[in-house]
């Protein structure tokens, strides 16, 4: 079976130019199917840039990315965006969500550039929004919602275009550690049910404790990379 | 879909900066419609003046008369002639002239004069003459030897009702005439220079003295409808293949040309409008694709690609710029509806504009015609502005554009 993601040796040092800043150095990094995965480790250690890199809107310096068999560092810039459309779903640590769509508008958008029918989005946003209860809320505009709820459109609208694996750089940042746990929850309940595949870098303990694999970054490198045995949550 | 609701309503995610460009879209419009308006008022004042007062539909000629005027070159059987046309059904009225290049002379002086040999009854009915008689009367039975003459021509000549002048001018056979006319009447038309050197005299006594008998130089055909005028002008060339018939187009060559150019003329006119619009234009959508950098990073982030992001930004220009086309079109509208009534009175630039044929109170009309253009030319513009502030967002990168 494929990897999902297979990382070798890739590097990307800032400024190369005037002060350089090696914010990724010589990280392998493999993730197979269905796992649940937290990067950790201090601000400024590479987390974000390792994430962009994985997620191909950025590109390393040296070494390969392999997504599901593909090695995006040989991508062209077009068809690196139609290539993060269809394999990689994406949750940013706020201002997630089109303000001036709806929430289900914002999950329906990215379904509809991908050229889904009609029908087919109706079920699947239905479906989507059952997933994270919020089917009372699909209706609303992002400013309406809480911190919370609209990390969770942001989950679902990740989830809508079935990517590989999805990328959650900090999603917990802005949130309580109520919405925080229950964003955790859904994002479990998604990874188990579908088989999802999530990394999501945090520093937040309680989210970390959720993960199933803790890989730790400092200044740019894996300084370790341990498998957890999944505490479920109440 | 989607993209149409999303470039909708950025567009009134700042509402105060949308409304400027809006409105000024709206006023470019209503000034450009005024000015179109107002030319197709002034064409179609100047098209009636040629057709109802000066030219009529259509003339009908010797082919030799218009190149030296000579009285020879007459037209024949007018008395067959005028029942045939009047006979036509699309056919309202037919005038025959005599005419007669000539001096006309005082004791203080001569100027040269085109001898109009006209039925008083048919001229009232092709060119309205009765409508210009300003003084004293033309065409009653009882006085002999009446001249009619233009105030431009009275007011040069010093002649008042009743002064004698001695008409000079070249018979049939070629030989010099003169005869004496009394002044019996002062006209004015719309026209300074036609008034100038037009004189009218009875065709019954002009045609004896020219030498002409149930002949004449000139029909004037007048018709029921305009749209008829150049099948008309084939059917009578069909008539009568040995004369020149010509329509009101053929000889008043400028009016043809003041509509072809003015049509024109007023289309740039609104293109420069638009283009002025076109920088707000530009500036508001530059604003809108900044203030949502981080937005559009992140739509990239997440897929949309260069080609989408353009149609969003492109689409957005569009609605913005045709959000005030219909308020424009609707003020416009409003406006000249006033104006055809009401009519807008220039006299005090009147003296200038009589000179060319208009009169002093034009009645602009909406420019129908011409609002398929306009629409064209709106949209030109904001495709235009939309090439900018839409390369300013194809350049942003999104893992850059998203760290702000
Ligand atoms: N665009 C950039 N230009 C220069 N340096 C950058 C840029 N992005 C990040 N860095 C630097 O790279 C290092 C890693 O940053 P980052 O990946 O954001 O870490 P984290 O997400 O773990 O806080 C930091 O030292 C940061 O200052
Ligand atoms: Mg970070």
């Amino acid at each position: 079976m494929k990897d999902v993601i297979d990382a070798h040796n890739i590097s990307k040092t800032y400024n190369r130019d005037t002060i350089p800043v090696a914010a990724v150095q010589h990280v392998h990094l493999h993730l197979v199917r269905g796992e649940f995965t937290a990067l950790v480790g201090p601000s400024g250690s590479g987390k974000t840039t390792l994430l962009n890199l994985i997620g191909g809107l950025d590109r390393p310096d040296e070494g390969s990315i392999l997504i599901h068999g593909t090695d995006i560092t040989k991508l062209s810039a077009n068809q690196l965006i139609d290539f993060r459309l269809r394999n990689i779903g994406f949750v940013f640590q706020s201002f997630n969500l089109v303000p001036v769509l709806t929430a289900r508008e914002n999950v329906e958008l990215i379904m509809q550039l991908q050229g889904m029918k009609g029908s087919e989005i109706e079920a699947r946003v239905q479906a989507l929004f059952r997933q994270i209860g919020m089917e009372d809320k699909m209706n609303t505009r992002p400013s309406q919602l809480s911190g919370g709820q609209q990390q969770r459109v942001a989950v679902a609208r990740a989830l809508a275009s079935k990517p590989q694996v999805i990328l959650a750089d900090e999603p917990t940042a802005n949130l309580d550690s109520k919405s925080a746990g229950n964003l955790l929850d859904i994002m479990l309940k998604l990874n188990q049910e579908e088989q999802m595949t999530f990394i999501f870098s945090t520093h937040d303990q309680r989210v970390i404790e959720r993960a199933r694999r803790v890989i730790t970054l400092v200044d740019g490198a894996i300084v370790s990379d341990t498998a957890r045995v999944a505490t479920e949550s109440t | 879909m989607l993209l149409l609701i999303m470039a909708w309503r950025n567009i009134w995610r700042n509402r105060v900066r949308s409304l400027v460009i809006m409105v000024s879209v709206a006023m470019g419009l209503v000034a450009g419609l005024f000015v179109m308006g107002l030319y197709a008022g002034m064409l179609n004042d100047r098209m009636r003046t040629v057709i109802d007062k000066e030219v009529a539909h259509i003339q009908m000629h010797h082919p030799k008369f218009e190149d030296d005027h000579e009285a020879v070159f007459t037209m024949p059987d007018l008395d067959k002639t005028d029942s045939i046309l009047l006979h036509h059904p699309l056919i309202q009225a037919t005038a025959a002239r005599s005419i007669a290049l000539g001096m006309l002379a005082t004791a203080e002086g001569s100027s040269g004069v085109q001898l109009m040999g006209v039925e008083y009854e048919e001229e009232c009915r092709v060119s309205k003459l009765q409508n210009k008689i300003k003084e004293g009367s033309f065409g009653s039975a009882e006085k002999k030897h009446q001249l009619l003459v233009g105030k431009k021509l009275a007011d040069k000549m010093k002649l008042k009702l009743g002064s004698k002048v001695v008409l000079t001018f070249t018979d049939k056979s070629g030989s010099i005439i003169s005869a004496s006319f009394r002044v019996s009447g002062v006209y004015q038309s719309e026209n300074s220079r036609l008034d100038e050197v037009n004189v009218y005299v009875k065709k019954a006594e002009l045609d004896p003295l020219l030498g002409l008998s149930n002949e004449c130089h000139e029909w004037a055909i007048l018709l029921k409808r305009d749209d008829e005028t150049d099948s008309m002008k084939q059917v009578i060339s069909g008539i009568y293949p040995s004369s020149k018939v010509e329509s009101w187009k053929d000889i008043s060559v400028e009016t043809r040309l003041l509509i072809a150019t003015t049509d024109q003329y007023s289309i740039i006119f609104v293109f420069i409008i638009m283009l002025a619009l076109a920088f707000g234009i530009i500036n508001t959508m530059l604003m809108a694709v900044l203030e949502r950098t981080h937005e559009i990073g992140m739509l990239v982030a997440l897929g949309m690609n260069k080609a989408r992001l353009f149609l969003l930004v492109l689409w957005e220009t569009v609605m913005l710029t045709f959000a005030g086309v219909p308020a424009g079109f609707g003020m416009g509208w409003l406006l000249l509806r006033y104006l055809e009534t009401h009519g807008l009175d220039y006299s005090s630039a009147g003296e200038a504009m009589a000179g060319f044929g208009f009169g002093n109170i034009i009645y602009p009309v909406f420019p129908w015609g011409q609002l398929l253009m306009v629409v064209y030319v709106v949209v030109i513009t904001a495709l235009l502005a939309s090439i900018f502030p839409s390369y300013q967002a194809l350049r942003l990168k999104p893992v850059d554009a998203m760290r702000h």
